[in-house]
């Protein structure tokens, strides 16, 4: 391996770029110099974003034998400001419970690990990853393009596997929490 | 007739405002600001944190908390621990106000991020995440049949820098398939490093001026508990690099007053898993 080391002044440029979050507001005036008495405007802007996440899906499970997809889900993120072109934000999902909750105490159930979602979702201004539901990790599921101002889908398709352990019909509920993440020094 | 049809449709027009719909999402605006802190032991340091509910929510309750957080080697898992799991977690030095509370439509949540350092705290880089989560509500109603319910959650990180640090990498890898090229680097100091950088592609009859750049996506390498980071880039397109060999330099930012890099001469075959370091050359 070959390390290079490139001009100071280049990394410092680098290191600007990537620390400035600052935008300043500037006003021309014109004027002698030793009559003007200017005032710097500054706008301190946050990095942000506008987030709509779904409530909820429901699995229709005619089958217990076959896998079962839910109505499509919406997901969108807009209006972001982050510090650096370069900089992205994540979307990603964690179960709260290793298992559904079952209509009856005690009765046979899906796990977590049996939703999944696929990367066939169509998203604009990401890049999606199919993954399958844990609930120990939070697994991603759409990172947002360098320097876009929004990302979003209509689109995504999460999948109940069969189980024909399941004997009890009624109300399977499972707890699941969207993050969305811009975590980085 | 008209009359009847008139009727009707007035009366669904005003059940339709008398109950609106709601539509199955939660809307928020949230900072996403990465706390950084550049700090002194014993010194006291207050950030705030802001989130507010679209006008159109109901009000909804959220929970402010503190994590320790670490992500996977490929960075596609994140993991988030209770405060104190990692030896750099500052979570024990940072106390929230307030820690619960609900927000109407249109209202913000402005949590206060109070900070005091340790005077005895050795120097180095020490960080965890601060999380915000929506509490669900316990009066809506669950989906009927087999049903996921989602909440919400944002985290942002907390940096918290105790001078000198010591910002050190290494590039342990740079390598490749038909479609990406990946480069491994550890972190070898006592913080966490944001990376930023670049893959040029070079002939090798002039390693001069690049024939293609690809810049890589910001990202974090954490000193521990997983101390490495794969980062994955597409190849330029075919019309801009078509197959054949070429010198692969990777060029890194970490925060230094110089750049980190690896080279390496590579046949790169588009779409297989064809891009192989020439023998006997580079890493």
């Amino acid at each position: 391996m070959k390390l290079t080391r490139i001009a100071t002044c280049l990394a410092a440029i680098g290191l600007f770029v990537a620390t400035s979050s600052v935008v300043f507001a500037q006003t021309d005036i014109t004027g002698h110099a030793n009559e003007l008495t200017g005032t710097t405007l500054t706008a301190n802007v946050y990095e942000q974003c506008d987030i709509t996440v779904p409530t909820g899906i429901t699995f229709n499970v005619g089958d217990i034998s076959d896998p079962t997809i839910a109505s499509n889900a919406s997901v969108s993120v807009n209006n972001i400001v982050l510090a650096t072109a370069t900089k992205q934000l994540k979307i990603s999902i964690q179960a709260s419970a290793a298992s559904f909750t079952p209509s009856v105490v005690g009765a046979a159930t899906w796990s977590a690990g049996d939703v999944s979602w696929d990367n066939g979702t169509s998203w604009t201004s990401a890049t999606g990853a199919a993954g399958t539901l844990s609930s120990s990790a939070y697994n991603a599921v759409a990172t947002g393009a360098a320097d876009t101002a929004s990302f979003s889908t209509t689109t995504l398709k999460f999948t109940l596997a069969a189980n024909t352990t399941v004997k009890r019909s009624g109300n399977h509920t499972l707890a699941m929490v969207w993050k969305v993440e811009s975590i980085g020094s | 007739m008209n009359l009847c049809l008139k009727t009707i449709s007035a009366l669904a027009v005003a059940l339709v405002l008398i109950c609106p719909v709601k539509s199955q999402a939660l809307k928020f605006h949230s900072d996403m600001n990465s706390i950084k802190i550049e700090a002194q032991p014993g010194q006291v340091v207050t950030r705030a944190y802001h989130l507010t509910l679209d006008k159109g929510e109901k009000k909804t309750q959220f929970k402010a908390h503190l994590e320790d957080w670490w992500r996977s080697e490929d960075g596609k898992q994140s993991f988030y621990r209770p405060a104190g799991s990692i030896k750099h977690s500052c979570a024990s030095w940072i106390t929230l106000n307030p820690a619960e509370a609900a927000i109407g439509p249109g209202e913000t949540l402005t949590v206060r991020i109070s900070t005091v350092v340790p005077a005895d705290i050795k120097s180095g880089g020490y960080w965890c995440a601060l999380t915000v989560d929506e509490v669900a509500d316990p009066l809506k109603t669950a989906p009927q049949g087999v049903g996921v319910v989602f909440t919400a959650s944002v985290s942002v990180g907390i940096f918290i820098s105790i001078t000198p640090v010591d910002r050190n990498a290494k590039i342990l890898q740079l390598s490749g398939n038909g479609t990406d090229t990946e480069l491994k680097v550890v972190n070898e100091g006592n913080c966490p490093l944001g990376i930023e950088g670049r893959i040029e592609f070079y002939a090798p009859s002039d390693t001069t001026k690049p024939i293609a750049t690809v810049k890589l996506a910001r990202t974090t390498v954490l000193p521990e508990p997983i101390n490495t980071i794969i980062i994955t880039a597409p190849l330029p397109e075919t019309a801009q690099l078509p197959n054949g060999k070429y010198l692969v330099r990777a060029v890194l930012d970490i925060g230094l007053t110089h750049y980190i890099g690896a080279q390496k001469t590579m046949d790169i075959v588009h779409g297989t898993s064809g891009i192989q370091p020439e023998a006997g050359k580079g890493r």
